[in-house]
Formats: structure tokens, sequence, C-alpha cells
């Protein structure tokens, strides 16, 4: 049964994951006369994708730094500053919508709030053709989109730095600057190289902020790659550029996988952390930190709102007109995109659940050969820039054997190898707070491997599996990179839709499909969690953690 | 409610690990077991001595590399543990967390496909009898440790098994309640008749709960006996100083006759009762208990110099000095006057009858 299982999968992993990457290389590395190199140093030799190259570098870098500093400025804050509960509500808010909003979102407020007829540029500064596009806006968008990343991954370890050691430093005589210095940022450091390189590998893969905002000067490699085989019809050119990303986002990739796996400062033991630091922060340091977080959440709020603004006007800046417009052309012509990103999330997202359970079970709590090999094949898809594994799709399943370009099969399998692996992650992080003497607690009672799954693995894994449903339908509806190379006229995505819609200059119906996006996403992963929350009360979930091994 | 117990045989068992860098790392070397039906018996050992490892090879868990394991008559080597119709407490407790205490202990009940109407009251009785009446309805995460543990010993008991293990089953309780648990145990098992294997590193707790101890050193088993036994009569260094205190005493047999052996240390002399084969000049080591050594200002025995004492109420714990040798001596109800000061010579005394001589330490 389980081998069976275990040669199913490896299967799988061989179509969808292997074989496309293969077939990428290939295509890159054939030129006339069988494999050669000179593709490569043509393209090397290409000034134009050297410069996207330098670009996309220079923008993740940057990215990376900006969105680090404003994650750890919002994570500092929550887990320091003491918010009420409207802080709390707002920055739950700020730093949850950028992760379930459509790819364009930030980039269509930027465009009505700094744009030639902009809110900001136009209406209050009163300028004429205002530029929006290039780097500055390109970098700002980016690290809006991105910080939350970085601020939920450093706001657990500056909560478990809190209490004792602090307090050390404090009865040691330290000022409060002083152990923030000394102390806190010191054992945050690995924390923010972690996060930075979140966000470098976040920036090098985002298609869809450069393709709006960046503009002709800033040619970045995944927009470039899109540009020669949609304009070109290049699909070597692409698959060059697609190359050309992947080097960097391996070296990221490594690296962060290296910082996780050998961390040695601070982590969550449940012991000795205590509370935070009562008066952590002087009270003018506090005052400091919340205006320059609620500054940053009055901005966002404020990009979301001329969202919504613009959804319902005739014409955004010109025609300032209420109107539904927009949202009849959603429910019209819109419909089919609809139907189709709907019937491919929720085809999806049963199966990447599923997948991601077996998977993380079989990696965590059984003994196979190959068993290390499915892991990290499992996670290639997940860490590679959606470009590449958008463009290795469209090279693999173009031709015999395996012709699927056209259908919804290759758009659901890419969500499925694509989003499932944070399920994976999901269901070991579980699994290894489970001891396994639970497990033979069972066995001791006389039941079997099946019944011992069924009446005790599966209820305690069950969140694992929710979690993942919830992660691969949001991306179902929000992702681009990797589907835009995928879609056809049988079937096409929301997301572009709004890109369409974008190049048409139909703002406001751009608008209108993102803030439907949004209201969709929010519905659905509400009515997940509210199982989740009904399938794990608090009990439940504080004995797990005191079952920790 | 006692049904006819049934005994383990362990003949010959080995078990072996792959470790990541050292290759294949024998736990445990060849053991040969015998519990009685109806007794418990305490696996006793320093951590990484193999007992756990045989715990969890007669439960099931791990299977042996050699040897057999029997189970009253029946050859259970390699029946997994779900056939084996044990009862296993873990050190952790390993409770279901999504069930509640009643369903917890209501589990080996439903895999064996009881009648629900049968469940009910053979759950009740077993709570009634490890004191949880009316904690039924409760999740494991809302009882004390303690609490905890009673849950996992009548989920192990509910099922009325031929054996019960015991993996360390106090060690995450405090101390107070580790005594209270244990005597309980012990109740609990003798009530049952159930032949019991009991895993543990503290001498204490093995010598209060068991009829017989097994003391084990590296994957082997090196003494096996009761409690007594093995405290009058150590096997070897090792145990001597594992079951209680013991000063070991190095000396060269001097002098052998009429079943008197005469050890000599830094030059003085004292004569011990012993069976044991010996030829002047060898080296031998005297098992001499802290409590059975006397010390007095004067008449005969040995000359010691004290090193420390230490006043502790009901007793007096001294350190003595003999040649190179720094011997305890524990003097109970000291009366009120003497009281030896450090530095002070002072005259010590063994029994001659009762102490054991072992081959010196390598």
């Amino acid at each position: 049964m389980q081998a069976a299982v275990i040669i199913v999968l490896w299967l799988l992993l061989a179509l969808f994951v292997v074989y496309p990457l293969i077939e990428l290389i290939l295509t890159a590395f054939t030129g006339d006369e069988g494999y050669t190199l000179a593709p490569l140093v043509s393209a090397l030799g290409n000034g134009h994708h050297l410069r996207a190259f330098r670009n996309s570098l220079l923008l993740a870098f940057l990215v990376g730094l900006l969105g680090t500093a404003t994650g750890f400025l919002f994570a500092y804050t929550a887990e320091r500053a003491e918010l009420g509960r409207a802080g709390r509500r707002a920055f739950g808010l700020v730093t949850l919508l950028p992760l379930i909003s459509p790819p364009f979102t930030t980039s269509i407020a930027f465009v009505f709030s700094f744009g030639p007829q902009g809110l900001i540029s136009h209406d209050i500064f009163g300028m004429q053709n205002a530029n929006v596009y290039g780097l500055r806006s390109t970098l700002v968008a980016e690290s809006l989109t991105y910080f939350p990343l970085a601020y939920l991954a450093l706001r657990p370890l500056i909560a478990s730095i809190g209490g004792n050691l602090e307090e050390m430093a404090f009865s040691l005589g330290s000022s409060r600057w002083h152990v923030f210095r000394t102390v806190t940022l010191p054992l945050t450091v690995p924390g923010l190289a972690n996060a930075f390189l979140l966000l470098f590998a976040a920036s090098l893969a985002d298609f869809a902020t450069p393709l709006i905002l960046a503009g002709n000067d800033l040619p970045v490699l995944p927009t470039e790659a899109y540009l020669q085989i949609t304009g070109m019809f290049d699909l070597k050119a692409g698959a060059i550029l697609s190359l050309m990303l992947l080097v960097p986002a391996a070296l990221v990739y490594f690296a962060q996988r290296r910082l996780v796996a050998g961390r040695s400062y601070v982590t969550v033991t449940g012991k000795g952390g205590g509370q935070a630091l009562h008066q952590a922060l002087a009270p003018t340091a506090r005052l400091l930190l919340i205006a320059a977080c609620a500054s940053i959440c009055i901005f966002i709020l404020y990009l979301y709102a001329l969202l919504v603004y613009a959804s319902f006007v005739v014409a955004f800046g010109a025609n300032d007109t209420f109107t539904l417009a927009s949202y009849r052309a959603v429910f019209t012509d819109g419909m089919t995109a609809i139907e189709d990103t709907l019937i491919i999330a929720l085809i999806g997202m049963p199966l990447g659940g599923l997948y991601a359970v077996v998977v993380g079970y079989l990696v965590c709590r059984t003994k196979f050969r190959s068993r290390q090999a499915m892991e990290i094949v499992s996670m290639i898809n997940y860490a590679l820039p959606g470009t590449i594994v958008g463009i290795g799709y469209l090279i693999a399943f173009n031709k015999e054997p395996f012709a699927i370009t056209g259908t919804a099969l290759i758009i659901i399998a890419c969500y499925i190898f694509r989003y499932s692996p944070s399920g994976i992650r999901t269901t070991v992080a579980l699994l290894q707070q489970i001891d396994r003497s639970i497990e033979e607690a069972s066995f001791s009672l006389g039941a079997g491997s099946f019944a011992t799954f069924r009446r005790v693995m599966l209820p305690l894994i069950l969140p694992a599996f929710f979690a993942g449903l919830g992660v691969v339908f949001i991306r179902s509806m929000t992702a681009i990179s990797a589907t835009i190379f995928l879609i056809s006229i049988n079937w096409t995505l929301v997301t572009v839709r709004i890109l369409e819609n974008m190049t048409e200059l139909s703002l406001g119906i751009a608008a209108a499909f993102s803030v439907f996006v949004i209201v969709v996403v929010l519905v659905v992963t509400g009515i997940l969690n509210f199982f989740l929350r009904r399938m794990t009360s608090p009990e439940l979930r504080r004995s797990l953690s005191g079952y920790s091994a | 409610m006692t049904q006819s117990s049934v005994g383990i045989r362990l003949e010959n068992v080995s078990a072996v690990f792959r470790h990541p860098d050292r290759g294949l790392v024998p736990a445990v070397r060849e053991i040969d077991l015998e519990v009685r039906p109806g007794e418990l018996l305490t696996l006793l050992g320093p951590s990484g001595c193999g007992k756990t490892t045989t715990l969890r090879m007669i439960a099931g868990f791990q299977e042996p590399s050699e040897g057999t394991i029997h189970i009253g008559d029946k050859d259970v080597t390699r029946v997994p543990a779900n056939r084996r119709d044990i009862g296993f407490v873990f050190q952790n407790y390993a409770l279901f967390p999504h069930l509640s205490v009643f369903e917890n202990v209501a589990y080996g009940l439903r895999v064996r496909r009881m009648k629900p109407v049968e469940i009910a009251p053979a759950v009740d009785q077993v709570l009634a009898m490890v004191g949880l009446d009316g904690f039924g309805g409760r999740l494991p995460s809302e009882l004390s440790g303690g609490q905890q543990q009673r849950v996992a010993l009548a989920r192990a008991i509910v099922i009325r098994p031929r054996v019960l293990l015991f993996d360390e089953p106090l060690s995450n309780l405090d101390a107070k309640l580790r005594l209270q648990m244990r005597d309980e145990i012990r109740k609990l098992q003798k009530m049952l008749g159930t032949t019991a294997v009991y895993v543990t590193h503290d001498q204490d707790e093995a010598m209060a709960i068991s009829d017989r101890i097994a003391v084990m050193e590296d994957g082997r088993i090196s003494q096996i006996g009761t409690a007594e036994d093995l405290y009058r009569r150590p096997a070897s260094a090792f145990i001597a100083q594992f079951i209680g205190r013991a000063n070991l005493l190095a000396g060269t047999v001097v002098e052998r006759s009429d079943g008197m052996v005469t050890l000599e240390t830094a030059g003085q002399r004292s004569a011990f009762r012993s069976a044991v084969l010996a030829v002047p000049g060898e080296t031998l080591c005297a098992v001499l208990r802290p409590e059975s050594i006397s010390i007095g200002n004067t008449g005969d025995g040995m000359v010691a110099k004290v090193a420390s004492s230490t006043y502790l109420g009901d007793k007096i714990e001294y350190s003595v000095i003999v040649g190179e040798d720094a011997l305890k001596i524990v003097r109970f109800d000291p009366p009120e006057a003497e009281r030896f000061e450090a530095g002070e010579e002072v005259r010590i005394r063994f029994p001659r009858e009762g102490v054991q001589l072992l081959p010196a330490k390598r």
C-alpha cells in the first residue's frame, strides 16, 4: 500500500517537476547542431539581457533591504509597543491584505495615486504627465507587497527574545537603547538575514509589479522572458532568460536553507522566555515607532481605498461619477475567467491539500530509501521563480507524449506542485510536535497502522490539511507568474484578465476585478479558518504543544 | 479480577542501532531474562544501558536483531505490538490530545470492537480505580501531570493486558507525587496480578516497587535479584555503588584461614569472613556501606583522619582518610556529645561478617 503510494508520487513528481525543468534546460542549450553553450554565450553578450539581469539583482537587493527594515519595524512595534486593540487590528489587516491580493493590486493603486492622472501627483501637486514608472515606484510597491513575509518571520523571533534576556540586561544597568543595540538586535541578526533572503527571492521572482511599474528603462528578467515569448515568440530566448534567473534564485534558496537549518539563535522553546519586558520602550521611542507604523498602515489602506474608489467611478481622475459599469463588465465579459479560475481553484484545492498531507506524512513519519530525495524534489517548484516553472511547463507539455497545453489540467498541476509544498511544511511541522509515542500508544492498545492513522493521526493533522487548502486556493486566485504561460482560449484566469484590462487601459475594470478577488479570498479563507478553529480547540492546540518532544 | 498470569522469557536477545556516524551500535547484547508470572520486575540502570530498548522489544515497538521473546508459551518475537496484548505506560504519558479522558481510556476497547454498552461501565470502573471518577469529560490538557499519568495507567489496564510495561512512568512528576504514584502503581499491579516490567534509573524507586530488580550495564544484565540481594551481595563494584552508597576499600590479601580473609591497606589490617577464593598478594575490594562502619576515639580498628563532618539532624556524615582512600561514614541518631571534627584522628571498625570482597577495579 505504502509502496504503491510512493511510486505514484514519484511518477507525478517526475512528470510535473523534473521533466519540465530538464526540458527547459535542454531547450536553452540546444543549437542547430545538437547541444551547445552558444546560446548562453550569446545571451551573456547581449547587453539588453545583461541589463535585465543586473536590474533584477539590484531591485531584489533593494527590496530585500527596505522590506526587511519595514517588516522588522512592524514586528518590533507589535511585540514591544503595547498596542491597543485597534492597533493590533490595523497591523493584522495591513500585513494580511498584500498576501491575499492579486498581483497587480499595489501597482494599479500606484498608478491611480502617482500616475499622470494620479490623486497625489496630479490633483494635489498639479503635476502634468507625472512619471510613475521606474525603479523608485517598483521598489516601494514591491516592498509594500512583500514586507509581511519579513514581519511574519521576525515577529515570533522577537517575541521569543523577550522577557528574561532583556530584563537581565536591564538589571545590569543598561539603558533601553543599549539593550536594544546589544541584546535584541544581535539576537535577531540571523532572522533578519533570513527575512532578507525571503524578500530577495520574492522580488527576484516577481513578474506583475515590474510589468506594470518598471517601465521601459528598467527591464528585469521575468518580464523580459515573458516579452520574448509572447511578443517575439522566441521560446529559446525566454528559456535562457529564465535560466539566468535560476542561478541567483538557487543560491538564495540554499543560503536560506543553511541559515534556517543551522540556526543557533533563540528559538521558541515554550520555556523561560516569559512575557516581554514591561515598558521595554521609552515613551518617546514608542510614539515614534507607532507613528512610523501608522503612516505606513495609512498609506497601504489609502492604496486599497483608491482601488475600491476607482472601481466605482466612470474614469478615475477624469470623470468621478459613480457607476457600477466596471462590476457589470466583470460579471459579464469577465464571467468566463471567473468561472475558469474558480473551477481550477476548487479542483486544485482538495487535491493539493491531500497531496501535502500525504507527502508530509511519508517524509516525516515513514522510512523509505528515497525519502530525502522526495522531500527535496517536492520543494523545487515552490522554490523556483514562477517564470521558470511556467516556461518549463510550456515547453514540456506542448508536445507528445504529454500534450496537455490548453487544458485545465496543466494549470491545476502547476498550482498543486507549486503551492502545496507550504502545506507539506505545515504537515511536517505539526507531525514533529506529535511525539512518536502517541502512535506507539495506539499500537500497544491493539490498533493496527490503518486504525492508528484514521483514529489518531488524521484528526491531529487535519489542521495542516485545511491550511494547505487555504494556500492553494489563495494562490489559485492570485498567481500569475507561471500560469500566464499556460492559459489558453479554453481556460483563462482572473489575474490574466486584470493584466489585459491594464494594457487596454480599462483601469476601472482591472480595479473591480482586484476588489472581487480580494473579497472572494477573504470569504473563503474566513470559512476555512472557521472550520480550522472548530476542529482545533484552544485546549487541543495547547495540549499539542505540550507534547512536543 | 485476577486472570491467570503469564511469564516473559527473553533468550539471547540483542539489538543494534544504525548510527549515522558510527555504523551499527549494539544497544542490547545477548540478554537472557525470565520474568515470573505475576511479578513486577524492574530493569534498572544508568541512561544508555539498554533498559528502555529491552522494554520496547518486549512491547514489540522494536524487533530484536537476534534472539527470541516469549510471552507465556507464545513466541512473539515477530508479532507486532498491536497483537501482543500488552499495556504500555509511557514516560510522557502519550495521551491522545484530541480525545477526552473517557475516550482515551475507551480507545483500546473500541479498537477491540467491544459493545458500547459494555465500554462505559468498564471505563468508569478503571477511572474509579485510579481515582479519577468524574474526569471522563475532560481533555488531557486540562489535567495535571499526575492526573495525566493516572489516565495513561487506566488506559493501559482497562484492556486487561497479559503484561504491563512501564517506561520511566514517574520521571516527569515532582518528588512528592512520585512517591505516591509508585505506591499506587504497585498496589494496582498486585491487585490485578498482572506480570509487569518496569524501567527506571532511580534505585530508590526500583527498590520500593519491585519483586526483583535486574541491573543493566552497557547492554547487559549484570545482576538480577531482590533489592536485598543486590544490596547485601552486589556482584560488582558498579552494582555496589549503583544500589545504595558504598565505600570500596582496596587491600592486599595477606592471610586466608578459617574462612577469614585478612586485607592490608596502608599498612593496617582488617579481617572479613568470606568464602572468596583469594591468594595472598592479590588485591581485593571490600564493599563497606557507610552505615556499617563504626567510628570512635579509642579501641582497636584502623587509624583514620577526619576530613569533614556534616551535621544533618537525624545523622552525621563523616569523610575519613585511610592511607590514600577516602571513606564515607554515616552515624544515625548520634549522641549530642559525640562529634568528631576535621583533622581529628579516629579509630574506625568494619563489620567482620557480611562484607562482600570483590576483585579490584581495573
